[in-house]
């Protein structure tokens, strides 16, 4: 996986920030700390950043600043949650589950009605997946499986869910800081998915 | 947390526990504690182990403790030795002794007025040091602040603020300095406004450098204003 990199010179000049706002976003978190890539040059040591995602996340910092504090950005950006904990009447009035992925939810899931960050994740991929039409129901139940045996390792580290599908028979996977993944010929990847976005939907929404 | 109710652990003398809830621990004499501790006050007086991560409000140690896992406390104070065998995180750090942390820290503030070696990063809003620090990786502060009185030496230091001073030494000090160097050594320091003295740095970035007497620099790339003592040594300075 190959992408462009920016130095840190160039970045604060494009983004017109100051190293000290760089370094306080990233003792606050804001920035990943895998981002930061050394790398010997002609002067030294300098650092580099993959450059389309830190433009991104930047540009998503300035401009919730405004009306939020470093604190709750940082847990916006953050993977792992708060005591954040919310009803189930919560999640379908604010667009994050429709009311039948949540009942099909519960189904599954015989837990309370009140629901933490990790279980908000499991209800809303399944809602995006079942949604988008890309798995149907018994899928659903190997996706919440995989899901919830995993759980402590979806709060570390980034993530990506994929599902395949070969001869009609699917497959879900969970892929741990990876840089690629190959399939046999004849898989057909139905989706993946990264979990870092959609936490930082999820939280979009919530705010 | 809700420690009103739980009980007191205090260790006198020769004595070994389990771990647990706790609303004080106390430690005075050779007090080991074998798992993991919560407690609201943590005190170690004498020689105490916890073999296992401490989680306080308050935190201090006054005579020699060591500690294997991580501490998380809201404040940590060092009068005698501490040696911590992962991360320290806490609001307010204060060593005025000596202490070693295998890990990293995060903290707010950090008053340092004896000796801290850090094995990975230090994070703090406010780093106040005096006399002698190592930090393996990188010193990330708002604002650095630090009087150096023996050797110095973090990998890299970035924040706002960074001011270097020498301390003014006293009558003792100048008899003895030959034998003590009192340097702050780093590969790189990146900051908005930067005060240099008596510092060895390969790389100096920032848009206010002001490079005092006795310090080694290799290069300074600086954006607004730049100024040098001339006993100071830069190999090469330019204008990004």
């Amino acid at each position: 996986m190959s992408e462009e990199l920016i130095s840190k010179k160039d970045l604060l000049d494009i983004a017109g920030i100051s190293y000290g706002q760089l370094y306080r976003w990233k003792r606050k978190d804001l920035i990943p700390e895998e981002w930061f890539i050394r790398k010997s040059t002609f002067t030294g040591q300098e650092t580099f950043f993959p450059k389309e995602k830190i433009l991104e996340r930047i540009n998503k910092i300035q401009t919730m600043k405004e009306n939020l504090s470093l604190d709750e950005l940082a847990d916006m950006f953050s993977p792992n949650i708060s005591d954040l904990q919310l009803e189930k009447d919560d999640l379908i009035k604010r667009n994050i589950v429709s009311i039948e992925v949540m009942n099909f939810y519960l189904e599954n899931d015989k837990g309370v009605k009140i629901f933490n960050f990790p279980r908000i994740l499991e209800v809303y991929i399944l809602e995006k997946l079942l949604q988008s039409g890309e798995i149907n129901l018994d899928e659903g139940k190997m996706l919440l499986q995989v899901l919830k045996d995993n759980a402590q390792h979806i709060k570390q580290k980034s993530c990506e869910l994929v599902f395949t599908r070969k001869l009609g028979v699917s497959s879900c996977l969970l892929l741990l800081n990876t840089e690629a993944a190959h399939f046999e010929r004849g898989t057909k990847v139905v989706t993946t998915l990264a979990l870092m976005t959609c936490m930082e939907e999820i939280k979009s929404k919530l705010l | 947390m809700e420690t009103k109710n739980r009980g007191d652990l205090v260790i006198n003398g020769i004595g070994a526990s389990n771990g647990g809830q706790f609303h004080l621990v106390t430690l005075n004499g050779r007090g080991t504690v074998n798992s993991d501790l919560e407690c609201s006050e943590f005190e170690c007086n004498g020689s105490g182990t916890v073999n296992g991560n401490v989680t306080a409000n308050t935190a201090k140690v006054s005579g020699n403790a060591s500690f294997k896992g991580t501490i998380e406390s809201q404040k940590f104070t060092v009068d005698g030795t501490a040696k911590i065998g992962q991360n320290l995180y806490a609001k307010q750090l204060q060593v005025s002794g000596k202490a070693s942390v295998g890990g990293k820290v995060k903290a707010e503030e950090i008053k340092l007025r004896g000796i801290l070696t850090i094995g990975e990063d230090c994070e703090a809003e406010t780093f106040k040091a005096q006399y002698r620090f190592t930090i393996g990786g990188l010193l990330n502060a708002d604002q650095v602040d630090i009087e150096i009185y023996g050797e110095c030496k973090a990998q890299e230091i970035g924040g706002q603020t960074i001011i270097v001073k020498q301390h003014k030494g006293s009558f003792m000090g100048t008899i003895f300095k030959p034998f003590f160097k009192t340097q702050l050594e780093t590969d790189l320091i990146e900051g908005d406004r930067i005060e240099l003295e008596n510092t060895i740095a390969k790389v100096v970035r920032g848009n206010q450098v002001r490079i005092g007497p006795n310090c080694h620099i290799g290069v300074v790339e600086y954006t607004e204003e730049f100024s040098q003592d001339k006993n100071a040594i830069v190999g090469e300075s330019r204008k990004a």
